[in-house]
């Protein structure tokens, strides 16, 4: 090969580009056919590259010339890749902008979240308003002696009060033990555990032998206690209140009659307004007509009282320095108030459609 | 219980309407959960007289009688066999009433009369049970023709249906209700004093009384009223006793029904005559001996419980049910009455063991007052008398071999102040105690020695007077305050706190929380292949629910087959909660779980994605472990879980742990179920399923401690991708750790983005591709050193795995 037919070849190179690239630009529809179009120039297999490697073979005193010459084109041809990558962009934007409208009927792409069950939430809201108060959280075990169920509580041997909780046993040879009957239990290990004052809430499972349309075998509580020098039972009253409040909101009444619990003396039962007919806007007929408190106005929630001072005694505190108060309520109670749950059972069917109404 | 609105009027000589009556004593704790009226709405029954009867011809049973209402002489046809003659009295129902069953009387021809009303029996107008015929009006009872019944045989009255706690065995007597009544509207009670029997003959019991043993019968009294004639009672007790929910019986059992509802004292009359040997022995049964109760079955007793025996074996047991050998009947002339204290817990034991619970087992167990003894014998003997003629014999027997004396309570009122929150004056708390028949010695300006007497068991201590104090002055006076909670040191234990966030970050993974059963049935467990339970009920509601559960298997998986059953598309449920081991200790073990089963077609955007696998199961574990215990969770096949999770599908399945520095914790693990347990468990689905131990999570979240921050990355990465074919026993996991080892320090991430297996590559094979992130946290990387670590990875790949990479 002969210097001249570089120069020639090299000539008539750089003028086959220049012709070909802005059409081959021009051309391509899409970004990939103009990368395409690119790359048969400059790629490393690319007509202008092959020329670039051809400038060896150019004689020297020609070779600046046509370097610049060449360079020239190479700017020039990516400038024009450029341009027409600019302008695929806006012409591929300004046919989206006029397409047709998409269909906005069809269904979003949701990020599936799960739900908990609604004795979870409402045991967390029952909670987040006691520790706001400053009370601590405990939990104990399902399955305990009948001596923390029942004896260490107060609740004299062979008496008829232990019938108020029909109670699951179970088979043992050591000591008697069942399925607590109440969360009354945590509140003896925690005394016995800790020295007042003492502030705590006790939510968990619990089990008495019903079942039907208002009772579950297997149910919610949560049990507090509050231990301290003075604490009386207007303090009592105070957090209950207060708690009712938080739970159904600030126009809820509470009203008290005195009850009995082995474990509490004054015993007393605690009623909130009615939180379906609401009472307090003055519709006596919604209230006369309300099956949910039978036109009382009035929802029995929960049992409490000052701790006897036989509990005291028997986990070792001292009734005479020491006062204070307890109370439980039902979270399956207050779950059915609070969704409107007609059957208890509901709660532990676990049907997705139900969490998904209320969790 | 239930309590006569009239007899509480009577004894205590209050004005109050039932309704304001009802009201305090539900405010004192004597809950009145409802009340009804009673001698409502018969308005247009009145008495009438008879004026005279006919047989009606062809028609034997029916009587053309003519009474006079009042207003008029009426024809009416009555049924009856027993129409009176003429001038007596009878409860006649005027055309247009409506009877208590709903039955509106009107005009009817029969025999060829007109009959316009009724002749009324006691069970037509539910004023008793009389029912052998239409009542005819005794003739003490003074009522012109005309008067409504309700007026000419009171009927007025309100029942009270009251719902008490076992500590009040006072209520269950009227007398112990009135006592709270007069205190709740400031009325001075005094109980009908006991009263001296008005024909006492002379001569003893003419039975010898032997209390054998004294701790379980502290106290029995005897009486005898001689001469009775049985028959019915009158009027006025039978309707209380109907309105109060017993039957009249005759007039001796209906003497001591009504003592019990009176005096809340159960007593018992015996027909003398059948005493044997003349002598009455209070002692326990031997193991084994056998007596028929009053509902004339056998009963088998022990060792624990009293009888009543007479010379020759049991007649009763004691506190609890009468035999039927030493029962009242016809025959019965002198009638021996029992008034006894038994140890209310040896009555209970008996009542439970026996299966029995009478009304007089209910008061015995809650504790009846036994220094009532006397009154109570004294009381139940005259009004037998009284009732059924005969004269009370001689001052009866007592033996009171334990006298039970009055508690006596020293009472601070600043104490009781500082429990309730409120100020009480001396002179009311002076007023509720003295109201309510306690007597009061003042100690102090503000203390008092308080004895309580012994119908009041509940009174033990100083703080049951408290008690007394809130309940009669009630509970609106409590003022409300919030107290201010001291802080305890130790707060609650991060355990429980972490409960909560496990749940919460389940759900947010994407899983709904259930709350099942911790009983189950042993069959479920079976299928489950879940541990054999160890905890097991001594008295379940029913077998399916007598074992506590060793794994959350069985209750998710119900769960999921209903939901699937009710056609629910897709099941992804998690539940947080026990499983249960006994142990040597008294206790059993209580382990917590993190549980999720996953059933049906996994969500896509339009239409149904595939069915869920081990990988979705692995994605949710993936996405609840990280964030709970800030570390990624590790999968590995572990053969081990053919022993110890047999559940899972034994190719489909892999234990969970994470690695933090080095230490290996165990969380559990995870896997499709084995299609015969799906099978047993009535799946008829592939389900996932995975069990986390809540503990092995915590001390996860432990051992990582507070993660510490490092600086974000502030040169680009270069992301290169290598593709190959290899063999299916290399798992990506392995491939794409050798790929981070050859590569070398550079590499930031190695991600799986295309997993092939079919027609494109030869049998046995795979292809992988995965996208390795590179960067330099000093530097921008350069072309040629990232080549250089791409191409030590692909030789990797291919001395490995003899990969061929593409
Ligand atoms: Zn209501």
């Amino acid at each position: 090969m002969t210097d001249t037919d570089a120069v020639t070849r090299f000539e008539a190179g750089l003028a086959d580009v220049r012709e070909a690239f802005g059409s081959a630009f021009g051309e391509a529809a899409d970004e990939q056919s103009l990368r395409a179009a690119n790359a048969k120039l400059t790629g490393p297999e690319g007509t202008l590259t092959k020329l670039m490697k051809l400038m060896r073979e150019v004689p020297g005193d020609r070779r600046r010339e046509f370097g610049q010459a060449a360079n020239a084109l190479k700017e020039e041809v990516a400038a024009a890749f450029d341009g027409a990558l600019v302008a695929l962009a806006q012409a591929e934007r300004e046919a989206e902008l006029a397409a047709p409208h998409i269909d906005v009927s069809l269904p979003g792409r949701r990020p599936k979240p799960g739900r908990l069950h609604p004795i979870t939430r409402v045991t967390i809201e029952l909670v987040d308003i006691f520790t706001a108060l400053g009370f601590d959280v405990a939990h104990g075990p399902e399955i305990d002696l009948y001596e923390y169920n029942f004896d260490k509580l107060g609740f004299p041997p062979d008496h008829p009060a232990t019938d108020m909780q029909d109670s699951f046993f179970v088979k043992s040879d050591g000591a008697r033990s069942m399925l607590r009957t109440h969360t009354s239990t945590i509140q003896v290990r925690e005394m016995l555990k800790r020295k007042p004052p003492l502030a705590i809430v006790a939510p968990g499972a619990v089990y008495r032998r019903d079942d039907d349309i208002t009772h579950s075998p297997m149910f919610f509580q949560i049990e507090g206690l509050l231990v301290d020098e003075k604490v009386s039972f207007a303090d009592l009253k105070g957090v209950l209140t207060r708690f009712a409040q938080r739970l159904f909101g600030p126009d809820v009444g509470v009203r008290g009659r005195p009850s009995y619990f082995p474990f509490v003396e004054p015993g007393a039962e605690i009623d909130i307004s009615c939180v379906f007919c609401k009472p307090w806007e003055g519709d006596a007929a919604r209230t006369a007509a309300c099956r949910v408190c039978k036109g009382t106005g009035w929802l029995e929630i929960l049992g409490c009282g000052m701790v006897h001072p036989v509990v005291f005694e028997s986990v070792g505190y001292d009734p005479e320095k020491y006062t204070g108060f307890a109370f439980g309520l039902g979270i399956d109670r207050i779950a059915m108030l609070k969704y409107g749950i007609s059957d208890i059972r509901m709660l532990y069917e676990n049907d997705a459609r139900f969490l998904e109404q209320i969790g | 219980m239930l309590a006569s609105y009239n007899w509480l009027v009577e004894l205590t000589g209050v004005t109050a309407s039932p309704r304001e009556v009802a009201d305090k004593l539900t405010g004192g704790g004597l809950e009145v959960e409802a009340f009804e009226t009673r001698g409502e709405g018969l308005d247009s029954v009145v008495i009438a007289e008879v004026r005279s009867k006919t047989k009606v011809p062809d028609k034997d049973k029916l009587s053309h009688v003519v009474v006079f209402d009042g207003e008029g002489e009426v024809d009416v046809i009555c049924g009856a066999a027993n129409v009176p003659d003429p001038g007596r009295r009878v409860l006649f129902a005027r055309v247009g009433s409506v009877l208590p069953n709903g039955m509106e009387i009107g005009e009817r021809k029969l025999g060829g009369v007109l009959s316009r009303g009724m002749i009324c029996s006691e069970v037509e107008l539910e004023i008793g049970t009389g029912a052998e015929g239409i009542f005819v009006v005794p003739a003490d009872i003074e009522a012109a023709p005309g008067t409504p019944i309700a007026d000419a045989l009171g009927l007025r009255d309100t029942i009270f249906e009251l719902g008490l706690t076992p500590n009040r065995p006072d209520g269950l007597g009227h007398i112990g209700l009135a006592r709270d009544v007069a205190v709740h509207f400031g009325q001075t009670f005094t109980p009908p004093a006991p009263p001296e029997p008005a024909r006492r003959g002379d001569g003893e019991l003419g039975v010898s009384i032997e209390v054998a043993d004294a701790d379980r019968c502290p106290r029995y009294g005897a009486g005898l009223v001689r001469g009775v004639t049985l028959g019915p009672s009158p009027f006025w007790l039978r309707y209380r006793l109907h309105c109060l929910g017993l039957r009249a019986i005759h007039n001796v059992v209906d003497a001591t029904n009504y003592v019990l509802l009176e005096h809340g004292h159960p007593t018992h009359a015996f027909d003398q005559a059948s005493v044997r040997k003349r002598a009455i022995v209070v002692r326990l049964a031997t193991d084994g001996e056998k007596m028929t109760t009053l509902d004339e079955v056998e009963r088998t007793l022990t060792a624990d419980d009293l009888l009543i025996c007479d010379g020759e074996g049991p007649v009763a047991v004691a506190g609890v049910m009468g035999g039927a050998n030493s029962e009242i009947g016809d025959a019965t002339s002198d009638v021996l009455v029992e008034c006894a204290y038994f140890a209310p817990r040896s009555v209970r034991r008996t009542g439970r063991r026996l299966g029995l619970h009478t009304d007089a087992s209910h008061r015995f167990e809650r504790g009846v007052d036994p220094n009532g003894v006397p009154r109570v014998l004294a009381r139940t003997t005259q009004l037998i008398a009284d009732l059924a003629g005969g004269a009370v014999i001689g001052a009866g027997v007592d033996e009171n071999a334990q006298p039970i004396a009055p508690p006596v309570i020293d009472f601070r009122l600043d104490r009781c102040d500082a429990l309730l929150g409120f100020e009480t004056a001396p002179a009311e708390a002076v007023r509720i105690f003295e109201g309510l028949g306690f007597s009061v010695e003042k100690t102090g300006e503000r203390t008092f020695r308080v004895t309580v007497p012994t119908f009041r068991p509940d009174i033990s201590r100083e703080v049951d007077l408290t008690e007394e104090v809130l309940r009669f002055r009630g509970f609106p006076l409590v003022p409300t305050t919030i107290p201010h909670v001291r802080p305890s040191a130790d707060g609650t234990p991060l355990e429980v706190r972490f409960d909560r966030l496990t749940r919460g970050i389940a759900a947010i993974a994407g899983l709904y929380e259930a709350v099942n059963y911790a009983f189950v049935s042993r069959p479920e467990l079976a299928a489950a292949r879940a541990p054999e339970a160890s905890v097991i009920l001594e008295n379940p509601l029913s077998e399916d629910r007598s074992v506590m559960r060793t794994s959350l298997l069985p209750g998710l998986a119900a769960a999921a087959g209903r939901a699937l059953r009710r056609q629910v598309q897709r099941v992804t449920l998690f539940e947080v909660g026990n499983t249960f081991t006994a142990t040597d200790g008294d206790l059993p073990r209580e382990d917590q779980s993190l549980a999720f089963i996953l059933a049906g077609p996994r969500e896509a955007w339009i239409g149904d994605g595939e069915a869920f696998d081990f990988y979705d199961g692995k994605g949710f574990i993936e996405a609840i472990v990280g964030p709970l215990c800030l570390s990624a969770p590790v999968f590995s096949i572990d053969d081990e879980l053919s022993e110890k999770a047999p559940w899972f599908h034994p190719r489909r399945r892999a234990a969970v742990a994470v690695q933090i520095d080095g230490e290996h914790i165990a969380l559990g693990s995870l896997g499709e179920l084995h299609p015969e347990v799906a099978e047993a468990l009535d799946l008829d689905t592939r389900a996932i399923y995975a069990e986390l131990s809540v503990p092995a999570l915590f001390r996860a979240r432990q051992a990582v401690g507070d993660p510490q921050a490092s600086a974000l990355p502030r040169f680009p990465a270069v992301n290169r991708d290598i593709a190959m074919e290899l063999d299916e026993e290399h798992s990506a996991g392995v491939v794409a750790d050798a790929i981070r080892y050859a590569a070398g320090d550079l590499v930031e991430q190695v991600r799986l983005f295309d997993l092939y297996r079919g027609e494109q590559v030869a049998a046995g094979k795979k292809s992988l591709a995965f996208r390795v992130t590179y960067r330099d946290p000093a530097a921008t990387l350069t072309d040629k050193k990232v080549d250089k670590a791409h191409a030590r990875a692909a030789k990797a790949m291919k001395a490995q795995f003899a990969a061929t990479v593409r």
